[in-house]
């Protein structure tokens, strides 16, 4: 078959080629029925089915929680109903948000989540930074330290911990410094201990976070601080108004981390505020809407095991909606940032 | 004229001191909650676990024992509270879940790493648990699963053959597995890793992610290189990608040991944890000092064994 393509000038500056195409059949045949393209074929679905496979074992315990929150205690009894609510009802939502006091503990749980995240991600980032790019005496046992907050179980320290702020709480010094803030209760049940561990970078997973930032900032060029520096300015200056800047999609997920923790955070809740999850000026944590199920509907799960944990459930999505309202507007972020901090052992 | 020239250039510090200095800078708040907070805290769960506690007037008394509280550990007076064997069999289901949860993050993170439609959509799935699976909601959801699993148990006695709710009969697999005779132990292991598969899946988060990084941080070049040649796929996935993806493994090796070991809902957590009013203070810092020196073991055990098979790319 003669292939070469045939020439035509149409006018002064356009040709036109024709080829001598194999026939359709002839090219669909080459095209798909190929090994290659079977191959590739099988690798697609192969991998499409596993994706939603483990998607399917991630969200399940979502999905189910979701389908029950909108179930009522008869639902429970009936052996018909598998996800399907036979009369659904907000009855669930209703009385966790009202009687366990959700939306106060909303707005509790935030101020503190957002005022420690920030606190950490900016300690962690100063750590991190004179870790990375400082060679002094003793940086790497500082580094080596890091690790060990990590290491140790938080568990292990919880009842010392609480030791040692309950006896700071009795000394004199902490007396004075409460008198002048007009905190006469002490650190116990306040903000405070969990204020003193972010701004010493001792927060829940900061080592975690400290490494993150010392390999991204390890990977920022030092000719960028040298120009900066023969330009005049100082070490605390290029770092905010330079290495702080291009650091932002870093951050940004150091931040999310940090917020997302502590929001869920069970352990320095427990730690610092008695069993009712209370600070002594009457607020309430996140946390304590999953601890007790609603005077009214009390009743109803009595001999009903399923549904106090429904119950439960419910609590659990109310808890995790403003994240995961945060998350489907930040995701992005989080990949970039971990993506752009190209941690290298 | 010159000697006090060079006078009035030392007076301040050198360049190198000066940098120093502002290291120290950086890092001292970090510093100064080590000496003060948790070194304290830290030096007080050693002599806890070096003493015998009374309460006299409120206040808590500690008595210098030696290592009475470590010896009484190492031999339980109920066979059913051993701390010995607890320790054993959690560091060893730790162990045979740690090499499963990284190949599972390391697989995924090259899957998620493709072209393809919706992926956006699949990596916001696959880093959920990151955010979702900690503190308090992970707790309530061990607790509703312990409760399930408690109702499956029951429903299996009743009927006799067991409603299967799950996503694959972990009986037909242990049959199946049973039936191409690849050993007893393998058979385990794989009926232990499918039972967890939700857990190696919601730890297998941040790995994913610090997976995901090192696969980008790959030069493309290379694989269009390889491509020239002739490597296939297989050869390529071995002989660049995990090379070049070496320190992550390392990296992510260490991470999950931590995670894994630190958890508090593995074995050995919640058998001190849930132990609190059996064991006295002492014996519960004890025990955790013992397990402390289990991690670094473990942390170091992976480290030379790692060390062997990390490439460095070098820079420059």
């Amino acid at each position: 078959m003669d292939t070469t393509p045939k020439v035509k000038r149409e006018s002064k500056n356009k040709i036109r080629v024709e080829f001598d195409r194999a026939p359709l059949w002839e090219r669909i045949k080459a095209k798909f029925f190929s090994t290659f393209f079977l191959k590739k074929v099988v690798y697609v679905i192969f991998r499409f089915v596993l994706l939603i496979g483990v998607s399917y074992v991630i969200l399940f315990p979502y999905i189910t929680k979701i389908f029950n929150s909108f179930m009522t205690a008869s639902d429970f009894k009936d052996v018909t109903v598998v996800l399907l609510s036979k009369a659904p009802t907000f009855d669930q939502y209703k009385y966790i948000i009202t009687e366990n006091g959700y939306l106060g503990a909303l707005l509790n749980s935030f101020l503190l989540s957002f005022t420690t995240a920030l606190i950490q991600t900016f300690i962690c980032a100063l750590v991190a930074y004179g870790l990375a790019k400082f060679k002094f005496r003793g940086n790497n046992i500082v580094f080596i330290l890091v690790i060990v907050t990590l290491m140790v179980p938080i568990d292990a320290i919880q009842y010392q911990m609480q030791q040692y702020f309950n006896d700071l709480d009795k000394t004199a010094f902490t007396e004075n410094f409460l008198e002048k803030i007009n905190e006469s209760l002490g650190f116990m049940n306040s903000y405070i201990p969990m204020y003193m561990l972010s701004i010493t970078g001792l927060g829940f997973r900061n080592g975690l976070f400290i490494f993150m930032l010392r390999q991204f900032f390890k990977g920022v060029p030092d000719e960028l601080e040298e120009s900066a520096y023969v330009d005049g300015s100082s070490t605390m200056r290029t770092f905010f108004s330079i290495i702080l800047p291009i650091s932002i999609p870093m951050l940004v997920t150091v931040f999310i981390f940090s917020f997302a923790w502590q929001w869920t955070d069970d352990f320095y809740v427990t730690t610092f505020f008695d069993a009712i999850y209370l600070t002594k000026n009457g607020w309430p944590n996140i946390a304590r809407i999953a601890k007790s199920v609603p005077p009214s509907l009390a009743l109803a799960t009595r001999n009903l095991p399923q549904y106090s944990s429904a119950i439960t459930g419910t609590a659990t999505i109310l808890i995790a909606l403003p994240l995961i309202i945060a998350y489907i507007f930040l995701q992005d972020k989080i990949v970039q940032g971990v993506e752009r901090s190209g941690i290298v052992g | 004229m010159a000697s006090t020239s060079i006078k009035k250039k030392r007076r301040g510090l050198s360049l190198t001191k000066k940098r120093a200095l502002a290291g120290w800078l950086f890092v001292l708040p970090f510093v100064i909650g080590i000496l003060f907070i948790y070194g304290p805290i830290l030096l007080d769960s050693l002599m806890y676990s070096f003493s015998t506690t009374q309460t006299i007037n409120g206040r808590v008394v500690l008595t210098f024992a030696g290592f009475d509280n470590y010896v009484s550990i190492f031999n339980p007076s109920n066979p059913d509270k051993s701390f010995p064997v607890t320790l054993l069999d959690s560091t060893q289901d730790l162990i045979l879940q740690i090499p499963a949860i990284v190949i599972f993050a390391l697989f995924m993170a090259i899957i998620l790493n493709q072209k393809m439609a919706g992926r956006t959509v699949f990596r916001a799935i696959f880093f959920l648990p990151v955010i979702l699976c900690t503190g308090i909601i992970d707790s309530i959801d061990a607790q509703s699963a312990m409760l399930e699993a408690a109702g499956n148990v029951s429903g299996v006695i009743d009927t006799g053959a067991g409603e299967d709710t799950g996503i694959m009969s972990v009986m037909d697999l242990q049959s199946l597995l049973g039936n191409i005779k690849v050993g007893a132990g393998l058979v385990e292991y794989v009926v232990g890793l499918v039972n967890d598969i939700f857990d190696i899946v919601s730890r297998s988060g941040v790995q994913m992610l610090i997976f995901l990084s090192g696969l980008q941080s790959i030069s493309p070049s290379i694989y269009e290189s390889c491509q020239i040649e002739g490597a296939s796929a297989w050869e390529t996935f071995w002989k660049i990608t995990l090379p070049m993806i070496s320190p992550m493994i390392l990296v992510n090796f260490i991470y999950t040991v931590i995670d894994a070991f630190t958890s508090a809902d593995n074995r050995m957590m919640s058998f001190i944890g849930g132990n609190t009013s059996y064991f006295t203070r002492s014996e519960m810092a004890a025990m955790y000092w013992i397990y402390m020196l289990v991690v670094l073991a473990m942390i170091a055990l992976v480290a030379v064994l790692m060390k062997a098979f990390v490439f460095y790319q070098r820079r420059d």
